[in-house]
């Protein structure tokens, strides 16, 4: 059996889109009650599950109080049945506290946190299940539990993926297209003011693609961007119509 | 808008555990269709090759189909084919690599009609897999139900038939829509319950052929062989006789054989077996009558008695006559476990065994070269340049180029009687004292459009193939002998590269690259050119451009042209020097001399003594081919064509020093420049033969010259150790080489980013020019080798009807050159052949002399020393072979129905052959080469003619192949050096 053709001649990938295609998004806010703000997100097959508590009072040690904005804390897990092999620890593993690490690093620079200082942001994101994207899928998962939870931020933060096969770049990658082992790049990027506010990649691509792979993830977080905006808006417009405005 | 599915798969993982996984599957509403006849083509955006719009209906093979007869598929007779999606993804998948690139080569290629229809993402031609549904179920099913799609998409305007090879889809899909034909691949035969898979012309009604009314063997036989196929039929057939058709396959690389194996050949163990499938290519096949025996499971049935060593395939014939003779190709489409024999079925006939065209079409199919004529879509790319209407320059392309027509004394330099020259030179002096060098190369790119059809077919080609006595041009010969040729007297485009120099150290101030036109003032010939740099003008009489000159002018003009090839040596020279100093060798000069040996077909063009001038117009072609090459490398560092030519590895040299040492001689191999010195020394005034044998050792040593893309390789792996420079490319013979072509481009692209404008081509990518410079390296060596090989034929048919034992011709002087455990490898000087003579016969018995020289066979051992081979009887007599010796051969031809013929060499004397016309070998040898297949054509027209055989052989003039063989020698070094790369040590299975 020849090895999988990600990028057929005719310019689709593996699942039947095109190079700069996104898969199905689907969003809901406001899934839990308790929470200051959750959101779920289907990305594809990626399923992601963020909630959001704050700000409030630093929790345990007041050392780690900051005194000129607020502690964002993130955390990170994954369901055991969220990968085609079962998974032993859902959270607290290396890779957990990387990404952990890596929204913490996207959501401070994107919520107003000078605004509550000596306070916490808790975020938690559960991925329900991985299809390629995770980070992606959490980040945008995140945004709409922060803004769910009413916690002002310069802008929404709209990740997305990008690879590179065949001296072409391709949109949100897969789980399929990110095994086959090529270079894969997660951007988060603030889309109105177009800063970037994560950029991770641990492959090796040479340096004159970097450029082409970069504009492709910009362009999917814009239109995950548009997306994410008219979820927000139908979910303000529902809200409004229960409180009978 | 896309819709979203999911498709479940069950894989089981390597611990044996069931793993669900869910993978999604886009479906979109539209896909392109690629058919003229699309009603909204703005919807299906159809930017691809479309299908053609004259056929009668289109064909959609069912998914087996195309795993098992793409071949078929391929001939060019069928048009209108669609291929599915899922057929491909089932070849990807079931097929590997191999053939799924083979479909998609086919589908890329412009010049075929057909097309791929993405069905699994499209809306509605999309069916998911129900449940305990058979994967082949599926298949069939999708690919009906999107060839019922596209007939409806089409408005129902075309007919479409689906082939396949199942019965029940044919029951089932038949008649459920009208205007979607689902036939079978195989067509039943007359009130047999087996089926014959004839596979005719599909749709040119030919298959009534085999109406059952009717149906006969006489009717296939009259189909064109091209299109008539058999299948494999598992059972029964007893309407003909048919047979197992037995084929071999021989192994790429080695020729050994099996148990029949020649004694001769050595490393049995290297008999190609049936695990190596992958590597075997499709020979020839034979088929013997006196073999045919009678087969007890199929009584009925003939089968051919099989070569042991050989993988045969089994094949059922209906016609033992039609095939019997004959050299076929046949397709290998499965292997079962338990037969000894692959199932094949067969595909083309090349022609009669033994008949110079059929063996000649049997050298293509092996170098898998396609010679087509071109095409007609093909030709009507070509500008038109009729007396009636002549081809002008036309005013946009005047302000466009340079005009170097008022300015510039432009004449070209090539062997007598050249039709196609794609070279000029000019040289002037500036206003500011300094000199202008210009080397001008005929502009093929502006005729060739990239992707044109002309182009997709050069491409293929890659290379003007030349076989002893033929030429398959890369390019029409409109293009090639006319319109690329910068001819004298008239206007032509070029693209040239001038040199600003300074006018007494000739140092390269400035360089300039650009399109220009020209108009060649002189078509000199070699020899010309020499007399008038020697300065003896009596020459002027043979130069045609100056016979109408009054006795002023033309002495004026004439010494202007002396002053210029004056000059041009004398740059040349320069050059050279500093060539030399930089630690570059004469590699050219030596391998021309060493190849004169090898490649008999050059062997009669080399003039005995090179003239200065055919170094002066190589050391200029080098220079802009180094040029070009810096400048395509600087502009475009990661896509640039060059030429690489790595230095060799020094154990190959052992045994050239060894050799040289049989003799008293030393050869450094440290470095090209040490080699070089040392194989001038290494000259024996009694020999001469010794030191051509040396330098064919030392080339043989080295590694092949290659073309790469500069974004595969490390700068430091650009050196070209031939030449000594460090980036090389090939940009002066565009007419002849499609790499040249690609230069050409890319330095008109590099010309436009320079100058800031916007690049009209679009470049190859570093990963498709690395497919490419594969591809072209490739076509090369099959050049080559058919090359090769097509002397070889031609030595054959000019010993085979010689009686060696009587004909003064068949015995010659050899030289040994090489020493094996049972023999020794010779080099006739005469023939330019190589081969090997045997001092064990078959029989075991070993060569003795006797007293004066003659050699009988006789019972003893052989006993082998680093120099010399002694052969010792049980009578005690004794006689050791040298290095270097020279011997008596005899030449016989070793017939073969299976193989080609093989020369057999024999040593009937340990004595130097001696003749009267001793004196004259290298007279002899020189024009024997072409006498030899001037006779061979002769003599195979004549045996035509007599049994009136009407077979369609185009009997050209040998002469007129001849002409574009004289080419410069610049070029010639060029195609030496390419030939000089070839490996022939192992040719001859010693």
């Amino acid at each position: 059996m020849a090895g999988l053709e990600l990028l057929s001649d005719q310019g689709y990938r593996v699942d039947g889109r095109r190079a700069g295609e996104l898969r199905k998004i689907q969003a809901r806010m406001g899934v839990f009650a308790q929470a200051d703000g959750s959101a779920y997100i289907e990305q594809g097959n990626t399923k992601a599950l963020a909630v959001v508590y704050g700000p409030h009072e630093i929790r345990g040690s007041r050392a780690r109080a900051l005194p000129d904005r607020a502690l964002v804390n993130c955390q990170y897990s994954s369901a055991t049945f969220s990968t085609g092999e079962r998974k032993r620890r859902p959270h607290g593993d290396r890779k957990s506290c990387e990404m952990g690490l890596q929204l913490r690093q996207t959501f401070e620079a994107a919520i107003l946190t000078q605004l509550h200082p000596r306070s916490q942001i808790d975020i938690y994101v559960q991925v329900l299940q991985a299809d390629g994207g995770t980070y992606a899928a959490c980040v945008n998962a995140a945004t709409l539990a922060v803004l769910d939870a009413g916690i002002p931020m310069r802008d929404f933060v709209c990740a997305c993926s990008a690879g590179f096969v065949d001296s072409t770049a391709l949109a949100d990658l897969s789980h399929v297209e990110e095994a086959a082992g090529g270079p894969q790049l997660a951007l988060a990027l603030l889309p109105a003011s177009g800063q970037l506010a994560l950029l991770e990649m641990d492959a090796r691509l040479h340096e004159d693609h970097l450029e082409q792979v970069l504009e492709a993830a910009a362009r999917a977080a814009r239109d995950v961007h548009t997306l994410l905006d008219r979820v927000v808006r139908q979910h303000v417009r529902e809200a409004s119509i229960l409180l009978g405005d | 808008m896309l819709q979203k599915r999911e498709k479940v798969l069950l894989l089981r993982t390597f611990q044996g555990r069931t793993l669900r996984i869910v993978r999604e599957h886009y479906l979109r509403p539209s896909v392109p269709c690629n058919s003229p006849l699309c009603p909204q083509p703005a919807t299906c955006r159809n930017d691809g090759k479309l299908l053609s719009s004259d056929v009668t209906h289109y064909m959609i093979p069912d998914w087996k189909v195309v795993q098992d007869y793409l071949e078929i598929l391929e001939f060019p007779e069928l048009k209108g084919i669609i291929f599915m999606q899922t057929a491909c993804q089932t070849v990807q998948h079931q097929r590997g690599r191999r053939q799924y690139n083979k479909l998609r080569n086919l589908l890329r290629d412009a010049r075929h009609d057909c097309i791929l229809f993405a069905n699994e993402f499209q809306q509605f031609c999309y069916l998911p897999r129900e449940r305990g549904e058979s994967m082949e179920k599926w298949q069939t099913r999708s690919i009906y139900n999107a060839a019922v799609w596209y007939y409806h998409h089409c408005q129902d305007r075309m007919p479409i038939v689906m082939v396949t090879e199942d019965e029940e889809a044919i029951q089932q899909y038949g008649s459920e829509t009208e205007g979607v034909f689902v036939i079978s691949f195989k067509v039943p035969a007359s009130g047999v319950s087996v089926s014959v898979s004839v596979c005719v012309h599909f749709f040119s009604g030919a298959h009534n052929a085999l109406d059952p009314e009717e149906g006969s063997l006489n009717h296939l036989a009259r189909l064109p062989p091209t299109l008539f196929f058999c299948v494999h039929t598992r059972h029964g057939f007893n309407l003909f006789s048919f047979l197992s058709l037995l084929i071999y396959f021989e192994r790429e690389s080695t020729s050994q054989g099996g148990p029949e194996r020649d004694s001769k050949r050595e490393n049995p163990e290297q008999a190609p077996c049936c695990q190596h499938r992958a590597r075997y290519r499709a020979r020839t096949h034979e088929l013997r009558d006196r073999d045919l025996s009678q087969n007890r499971e199929r009584p009925y049935a003939h089968r051919a008695v099989l070569r042991a060593s050989l993988v045969l395939a089994l094949l059922d014939f209906f016609s033992l006559s039609f095939v019997q003779d004959f050299r076929v190709v046949v397709r290998i489409d499965s292997w079962e476990s338990t037969s000894v024999y692959p199932n094949g079925h067969f595909v083309r006939v090349l022609g009669r065994i033994g008949d110079l065209e059929g063996e000649i079409a049997t050298i293509l199919v092996e170098n898998s070269i396609s010679v087509v004529p071109f095409s007609e879509a093909q030709m009507c790319e070509m500008p038109v340049n009729t007396p009636g209407n002549p081809w002008k320059v036309s005013p946009e392309e005047e302000q466009e180029r340079q005009d170097l027509r008022e300015t510039h004394l432009v004449f070209s330099i090539d062997p007598k009687g050249c039709e196609d020259v794609d070279d000029a030179l000019s040289v002037r002096t500036l206003d500011n004292g300094h000199l202008e060098l210009g080397v001008h190369i005929a502009d093929v790119t502006h005729f060739v459009a990239p992707n044109s059809y002309i182009d997709i077919e050069a491409r293929t080609r890659a290379t003007t193939y030349y076989l002893a006595d033929r030429r398959y041009d890369m390019l029409p010969s409109t293009l090639s002998a006319d319109l690329c040729s910068l001819l004298g007297g008239v206007d032509r485009y070029a693209v040239s590269v001038m040199w600003e120099l300074d006018k007494t150290s000739y140092e390269i101030k400035k360089v300039w690259y650009g399109r220009t036109i020209i108009r060649s003032a002189y078509k000199l010939f070699y020899e010309a050119a020499q007399e008038l740099l020697d300065g003896n003008f009596n020459i002027v009489d043979d130069i045609p451009e100056f016979r109408d000159l009054d006795e002023k002018t033309r002495q004026a003009r004439l010494e202007e042209l002396a002053w210029a090839i004056g000059k041009l040596t004398d740059i040349a020279r320069h050059v050279r020097a500093k060539r030399d100093g930089c630690g570059a060798l004469e590699l050219e000069g030596v391998e021309v001399r060493v190849q004169l040996d090898e490649k008999k077909n050059i062997h009669d063009l080399i003039p005995k003594q090179p003239l200065e001038v055919h170094e002066t117009v190589a050391e200029c072609m080098i220079l802009a081919n180094h040029w070009v090459a810096k400048k395509i490398w600087e502009s475009f560092p990661h896509q640039a064509l060059l030429r690489q030519h790595p230095p060799p590895h020094q154990e190959f040299f052992s045994e050239l020093r060894e050799c040289a040492k049989a003799k008293g001689f030393f050869i450094d191999t440290r470095s090209n420049k040490t080699l070089a010195d040392s194989l001038d020394n290494a000259n024996d005034p009694n020999d001469p033969i010794v030191n051509r044998l040396l330098r064919s050792m030392a080339t043989q040593a080295m590694s092949n010259a290659l073309y790469f893309s500069t974004g595969s390789c490390a700068e430091e792996e650009f050196h070209h150790y031939g030449l000594a420079l460090d980036k090389y490319t090939h940009f002066t013979s565009p007419i002849r080489r499609y790499s040249d072509i690609i230069v050409h481009r890319l330095l008109m692209a590099a010309i436009s980013k320079d100058k800031k404008m916007e690049m009209k081509d679009n470049l190859f990518s570093n990963k498709d020019l690395e497919e490419l410079c594969r591809h072209i390296n490739n076509r090369n060596r099959a050049a080559q080798h058919s090359q090769k090989q097509s002397t070889e034929l031609f030595q054959c048919m000019y010993f085979k009807d010689k009686d060696p034992e009587n004909e003064e011709r068949c015995v010659s002087d050899g030289v040994i050159y090489s020493i094996r455990t049972n023999g020794v490898l010779l080099f006739i000087p005469r023939f330019g052949i190589k081969g090997a003579a045997y001092l064990k016969n078959k029989d075991g018995l070993v060569i003795s002399c006797t007293p004066d020289g003659r050699s009988e066979w006789k019972p003893g051992s052989l006993q082998r020393f680093q120099n010399k081979i002694t052969s010792t009887t049980t009578g005690g007599e004794s006689v050791t072979f040298h290095l270097f010796d020279h011997v008596t051969v005899r030449i016989s031809v070793q017939a073969s129905r299976c193989h080609s013929d093989t020369i057999r060499l024999e040593i009937i004397s340990n004595k130097p052959y001696m003749s009267p016309d001793t004196e004259l070998f290298h007279q002899s040898s020189l024009l024997l080469k072409s006498d030899l297949v001037k006779e061979v054509t002769r003599s195979v027209e004549e045996a035509q003619l007599a049994q009136e055989v009407k077979v369609n052989v185009i009997q050209e003039d040998y002469q007129k192949y001849c002409q574009t063989k004289g080419r410069s020698l610049y070029m010639l070094l060029e195609e030496i050096r390419d030939l000089a790369l070839l490996d022939v040590s192992n040719s001859y299975g010693m």
